[in-house]
């Protein structure tokens, strides 16, 4: 309930809210009776809301602001006053330690943007975000149906495939990377059985297939769980109606519960992007070091390589403005263009 | 927190033991030495500190070489840096103009110490000062020398690997196609260091005009038109027809020597200690190799790091700075420090101190190192290298050498383009340094 009113521009909250306070025993509101709960959400929505405030947190901003503080105070210290400083940054060259700073204008995004360094890094994040994501959400669907039709020892079966997730990631990435060692891996021996000559040291694309492996791996945990919980919701009724008229498990998988995962899908795929523009650092490190040629150089790293190993420090800050850009462009393409195909009815 | 709370404690602790006595001077050393090289250098620091009751050095790891760097760029933006950090070489000419540092030989000569700084190693020297005058006192100073596996060479009916690359290809060809091992070479982490920069000193090549950059800040590379271009065309053949490795991530390369996989291994002198502790092999190690029609060899430069001392402290902490240096520069510590460590002894009255009690008959080893750096008179190819930003330039190159490596470019065009990324790097340094001489602020 709390994540639903965290989203306050979302009409399909209000058969959510409707739901509270009527049908409370049903787990489905039918597709109608959403649709007309939504056209009288808004004048519902403004007395239920202003019932909620006064019921909980008595006149006046005092309180409210109050509970609101920490979390403002925290967003202040490690957000805006540090994209503050990004973007001062970001028009500054200067030595590191600051005793000589010079304003050159946009002349740092202009050498970003000509540099065919940074054209390659856009280039492998793209492929390497949208791969692994592929990768993550399919692995997890799979992982999830599969336990979704399993009785005996589901628990056991979750908390395996959780484990994963309690794994730091540069553990993760040392693991990775060795077992794909070519010289001593032992999966790398069993490639090479197969006569596959790989080798991520030398091979950029076996190195870009080894790290999106490792990220993915690291996250199809996350992704998992919220699919598990999702499927959970999926009225039974529903299923056991399309058991009685022939369905099987994979046609009732398909038909009916993936699209009513459809808002945990969505919300997943922008997680999974984030997750690959900016948490996949360690991996990076840990896996390739953003080689061989830069075949692995995802923007997250060589925002912490210019700024933090060549001291770059303008053009580090440039660089993560773009990428915060980047982030913020694709998600809100993401809202734009596939949050309407999304049925959140359910 | 964590570190306040140590602090605290510290504080606690020293003034239980000092009690009334008179307080010790505390200054801190951030340095960048880890594993028995860590150890080694708090034994250091312990003697210094066992030998006179006025000063303490407290020594505290930052991390590694990137990471005490970064610590020492926050501390000295939030103003409170530490009196003492090790820098890698790499970083001389950021240290240098920084602004934020006190040249070690003013220190020393105002507080009335007396080094002798005409007496270190030439290389040493050369690297480690401005217009003669020593910036930071050289204290980890080591050399890539060629490390090999005696049993393999045998085996194939050699001595010991030959002088020059032409020979050496052809050995490591022989002990390659007669099975001895399954490599001839493994590339080292640091290669651009031992194969490109310090070869090309070897060979007598300029890696960048005007003297390597120690005439201005004007410099350009230059070794896209020298044999460097052939030597990575030989370690890409090498490397197709199996006769050198690479390691890659997950492993590191010195144990694909070690363990006898890979019969040489051009690396530090540094790692010594590593390679007598891990080795299960019979390996020695002798000079690095030269071209065939350069001859006689040049000396090879250093890497490694020094002791910079930052600005902004105390007359009594500086008093304090200056005999820790003063200390490190001493013959005894030089000694003891080479012995301990396989690092080269920085001085020649060190050198000859360690060979005039036989240091060398026991570790025969450990003398290449210093010999190879002392050939010769150092010439403005072999002095050493004065390139801004010249982590970020070896980046660039690298990735460029890996280029080749994966058949992605020929190795003309990726030194080419090496270059020309390389000299992009080096103009934002002019353009922010334009101008500018290293200060030469007396604390």
């Amino acid at each position: 309930m709390t994540l639903r009113l965290s989203i306050p521009w979302r009409d399909a909250r209000a058969p959510v809210l409707q739901r509270k306070h009527g049908s409370a025993g049903s787990k489905a509101v039918p597709a109608s009776a959403a649709g007309s709960a939504r056209a009288s959400g808004r004048a519902a929505r403004r007395d239920q809301e202003a019932g909620l405030k006064r019921a909980n947190f008595g006149d006046g901003p005092g309180l409210p602001t109050l509970l609101l503080l920490p979390q403002l105070l925290i967003l202040l210290f490690f957000f805006f006053i540090p994209s503050l400083r990004a973007l001062t940054q970001s028009v500054l060259l200067s030595d590191p330690f600051g005793n000589n700073v010079q304003f050159v204008w946009f002349d740092n995004f202009k050498s970003l943007l000509a540099s065919s360094d940074y054209r390659q890094s856009i280039a492998v994040t793209f492929w390497f975000t949208v791969m692994q994501n592929v990768l993550t959400l399919g692995s997890a669907l799979v992982l999830a149906f599969a336990t979704d039709r399993i009785v005996r020892g589901r628990p056991a079966y979750r908390t395996i495939i959780l484990l994963p997730y309690a794994i730091a990631p540069a553990i993760a990435g040392i693991l990775w990377a060795f077992l794909f060692n070519p010289a001593v891996g032992p999966l790398a021996q069993v490639l090479h059985g197969f006569g596959i000559a790989w080798d991520p040291n030398l091979n950029p694309t076996d190195a870009l297939i080894l790290v999106t492996l490792a990220a993915s791996w690291k996250h199809i945990c996350y992704d998992y769980i919220f699919l598990v919980v999702g499927l959970l919701a999926v009225p039974v009724s529903l299923m056991e109606a399309a058991a009685v008229d022939g369905a099987g498990p994979i046609r009732r998988f398909v038909s009916i519960a993936l699209p009513m995962l459809g808002p945990t899908i969505f919300f997943l795929t922008v997680m999974n992007f984030i997750y690959g523009f900016f948490e996949t650092f360690a991996i990076i490190d840990a896996v390739t070091k953003g080689g061989p040629a830069g075949a692995t150089n995802i923007l997250v790293y060589k925002v912490f390589v210019d700024g933090f190993v060549n001291l770059d420090l303008g053009s580090s800050a440039a660089q993560s403005v773009l990428l915060m850009s980047f982030a913020l462009i694709c998600t809100l393409l993401q809202f734009r263009y596939f949050d309407r195909k999304v049925n959140y009815g359910v | 927190m964590g570190r306040k709370v140590a602090f605290i404690a510290a504080l606690f602790g020293a003034l239980a033991l000092v009690g009334p006595a008179q307080a010790r001077v505390e200054v801190q050393w951030w340095h960048a030495m880890s594993g028995v090289l860590g150890d080694r250098l708090n034994e250091l620091v312990e003697k210094f500190n066992a030998s006179q009751d006025k000063y303490t050095v407290v020594a505290v790891a930052k991390g590694n070489y990137d990471e005490v760097t970064n610590g020492v760029i926050a501390a000295y933006r939030a103003k409170r840096p530490p009196e003492m950090v090790q820098i890698a070489e790499r970083g001389y000419m950021t240290m240098l103009l920084s602004g934020a540092i006190v040249p070690v030989q003013d220190l020393v000569e105002q507080k009335g110490y007396k080094i002798d700084f005409s007496d270190f190693i030439k290389p040493v020297a050369s690297f480690w000062s401005y217009k003669g005058r020593m910036s930071a006192m050289p204290f980890n100073s080591s050399t890539p020398i060629f490390w090999y596996n005696k049993d393999h060479f045998q085996k194939a009916g050699f001595d010991k690997p030959a002088d020059t690359w032409q020979e050496l290809e052809k050995q490591l060809y022989v002990i390659k196609s007669k099975g001895i091992s399954e490599c001839g070479t493994v590339l080292p982490g640091d290669f651009y260091w031992s194969l490109l920069e310090n070869y090309s000193a070897i060979n007598n090549q300029p890696y960048g005009t005007l003297a390597n950059g120690f005439d201005g800040l004007g410099t350009e590379f230059v070794y896209n038109k020298t044999k460097v271009v052939s030597q990575v065309a030989r370690l890409k053949k090498w490397l197709d027809d199996g006769v050198m490795q690479i390691a890659g991530q997950g492993f590191s390369p010195e144990q694909l020597f070690t363990s006898g996989r890979c019969s040489t291994f051009a690396n530090s002198t540094a790692s010594h200690g590593n390679i007598e502790r891990n080795a299960t092999v019979n390996w020695s190690a002798t000079f690095l190799p030269h071209e065939s029609d350069i001859n006689p060899p040049l000396n090879s430069t250093i890497g490694g790091g020094a002791i910079w001392v930052m600005k902004g402290h105390t007359p009594e902490r500086y008093e304090a700075v200056a005999a820790f240096l003063d200390f490190v520069a001493q013959p005894e510590t030089q000694v003891w420090w080479h012995g301990a460590t396989g690092y080269v002894p920085a001085t020649n009255r060190a050198y000859a101190l360690a060979r005039e009690r036989g240091y060398y008959k026991d570790h025969p080893t450990r003398e290449i190192a210093v010999l190879q750096l002392s050939r010769g008179t150092p010439n403005e190819s072999s002095r050493g290298f004065r390139f801004g930003n010249f982590v970020q330039t070896m980046l660039a190159q690298r990735q460029e050498v890996e280029a080749v490596f994966s058949g992605q470019k020929q190795p003309q065009q990726a030194m080419d383009d090496a270059v020309k990324r390389g000299n992009e790097i080096l103009r934002q340094f002019e353009k922010l340094n334009a101008g500018k001489t290293p200060e030469n602020e007396r604390p």
